[in-house]
């Protein structure tokens, strides 16, 4: 399949300007430090690292803003910081803490203008903008000026503005900073849909765990500026959540468990909160010792929350994770739950 | 090309949309056209000249109703510039295909046409009640409307060109300041270029600052063909010049574009 971003080998490097006493000193910083990876067209990609990894500013030069020090980025074709305004019309960009919509006025005018901007043919504007309407239900705050609207109904129309030239990938930094749990949601389900029915590529950065399970298949996480881990999303939670949650109620008291790799978090009368560890013990062997040691009235399997997943990685040292080292691991703690 | 044209609609419209503060400036303009009016008639007086400069007392009034009208429809073009650079939102400028200079330009100029229009009705109401209708020149008001838009174009670049310094200095306010007020004071603001000593008004003509400011006004009140001609080459002239100088200054800055905010 085509690819709508390629990355080589890219490097950006920024000049800093340090005080020290009366003297300024420069050093340099390497904010992306050789980052190659490839997107193909449709697919749906979560860009994560902490702050100050490189994210926004790899996501800056795909979209032209920056220039790199070195390497190449090809996106749609384009070189982006050569040809950034040729791009500008086929990719769509939301920075979650900047606006594009026109503070003092309703929504509805910045629809407009931008249809100017980006010279689409006024019916296909038209019956686009009215879709976005309606799956985004921006109707009740349309004619609302954009002061008065919460966050969660400015960011739909933020997210709604940046599709409506139809743009064949979607940057999205942030997009869900600062909403609450619900709007946050709304948001996810939308993006998803967008990039399933309309097969938009969706290329996401986020600190948010949720918008990376929701939204995207793959993840790619970078730190110190190099991507460190590249994969699947249900791989990178199977292959680094390899602790399980069990939640057990028996009726009466049971029999205490000892097996090697389940060590018991919680207990408090008949219930029981056990973390397995599926690599020393495969989960079916658990199962059946926890129903032979009492009568189970009821239990729950979880994951641990993928923030765990992100926090182990990020605070792994640059050197732990090689670009492809999840696809060497062995596959073994294979589960079938959640 | 249009779709600056509707940038500037826009503006204009957005604009609309909080015009409480127009009604302070009223204020203002009502005071300052006051007390210029007493100045210049003890001036007058004082002088037994019927004209001063080339102008009758009405005239002057007139003059001061225009280039106040101009100095205080400026928008905050350099201001916006700066944080547009400073805070990172120039990013979200540049994914649009458009130009940001000439977005800028729109933007500012929809503002400031709509500001200007109302800065000047309510200038020319104050006059007519102080010292009555100027007699009028059609030519005088055709050349008037004709230099005015180069007018703000002339001065937009200045200030984006000081906006655009925020790309290598800590703060451009200073720069701003400096300039605002050597607009104010050479370009003619208060006194026509004609009181200026004859060394000084020599220098005035040619910078930029009479252009903004002095030619409109004085073609404004007197219609003065010649006048007019002069103050065009000197627009025009100025206009391709600081244009010039934004292009190779915007396309050095684009290349210092730093990842503010993350």
């Amino acid at each position: 399949m085509e690819n709508a971003v390629s990355v080589s080998q890219l490097v950006k490097n920024f000049v800093l300007k340090k005080r020290e006493g009366m003297r300024w000193t420069e050093s340099e910083v390497k904010a992306v430090d050789g980052i190659t990876l490839s997107i193909e067209k449709g697919q749906s990609v979560a860009f994560i690292g902490p702050n100050g990894a490189g994210k926004s500013t790899t996501i800056k030069m795909l979209t032209g803003i920056l220039h790199p020090t070195s390497g190449e980025a090809s996106v749609l074709g384009c070189v982006p910081w050569k040809e950034r305004t040729r791009l500008a019309k086929r990719i769509g960009v939301v920075f979650g803490q900047r606006s594009q919509l026109w503070y003092h006025l309703p929504p509805r005018d910045t629809f407009e203008l931008l249809s100017k901007i980006y010279e689409i043919k006024q019916d296909v504007f038209k019956s686009r903008r009215d879709m976005l309407i309606e799956r985004f239900q921006l109707s009740e705050f349309l004619d609302t000026p954009v002061r008065k609207l919460s966050l969660g109904q400015r960011m739909r129309a933020e997210v709604a503005c940046s599709l409506l030239h139809g743009p064949e990938v979607i940057f999205l930094d942030e997009p869900t900073i600062g909403l609450d749990v619900i709007a946050r949601q709304e948001l996810r389900d939308l993006i998803s849909e967008w990039n399933r029915e309309n097969g938009v590529t969706v290329f996401l950065t986020s600190h948010d765990a949720g918008d990376i399970q929701h939204v995207a298949r793959r993840v790619i996480v970078i730190n110190h500026g190099r991507v460190v881990l590249d994969d699947r999303v249900s791989r990178v939670r199977r292959q680094y959540l390899r602790e399980k949650v069990l939640s057990v109620k028996y009726a009466d008291t049971p029999e205490s468990i000892s097996l090697d790799g389940v060590k018991t978090l919680k207990e408090s009368g008949h219930a029981f909160k056990f973390e397995v560890d599926t690599l020393a013990v495969p989960i079916e062997k658990v199962m059946s010792e926890i129903m032979r040691i009492g009568s189970v009235v009821d239990i729950t399997i979880e994951d641990p929350p993928l923030e765990e997943v992100i926090a182990h990685i990020y605070s792994a040292p640059p050197t732990e994770f090689g670009d492809d080292a999840p696809d060497d691991e062995p596959d073994e703690n294979e589960s079938k739950s959640s | 090309m249009s779709k600056y044209f509707y940038i500037a609609l826009t503006s204009i419209r957005s604009r609309l949309a909080y015009l409480g503060e127009l009604g302070s400036k009223t204020i203002f303009l009502f005071v300052v056209l006051y007390i210029f009016l007493c100045l210049w008639k003890v001036t007058y007086a004082e002088t037994n000249q019927s004209s001063l400069g080339g102008l009758s007392l009405k005239q002057m009034l007139w003059y001061l109703v225009v280039t106040e009208s101009i100095i205080m429809s400026l928008p905050t073009i350099a201001t916006l510039v700066d944080q547009d650079v400073r805070t990172g939102a120039l990013a979200m400028q540049l994914v649009r295909p458009m130009s940001y200079p000439l977005n800028m330009l729109a933007q500012t100029s929809g503002e400031r046409v709509l500001s200007f229009a109302l800065n000047f009705l309510v200038g020319s109401i104050i006059a007519l009640i102080f010292v009555g209708p100027l007699d009028f020149n059609l030519s005088g008001i055709a050349m008037f409307l004709l230099l005015i838009p180069l007018s703000f174009a002339l001065d937009f670049t200045i200030y984006f060109l000081i906006g655009l310094a925020a790309f290598w200095l800590e703060d451009t306010t200073g720069l701003t300041l400096i300039y605002s007020r050597m607009t104010m004071i050479l370009g003619g603001m208060l006194i026509p270029l004609e009181l200026f000593p004859d060394g000084w008004q020599q220098i005035l003509r040619v910078l930029p600052f009479s252009a903004i400011v002095y030619g409109p006004a004085r073609v404004f009140v007197t219609g003065d063909l010649q006048v007019f001609l002069s103050v065009l080459i000197q627009q025009i002239v100025a206009i391709l010049v600081f244009a010039f100088v934004i292009r190779i200054v915007y396309n050095l800055a684009l290349r210092r574009v730093f990842s503010h905010g993350g």
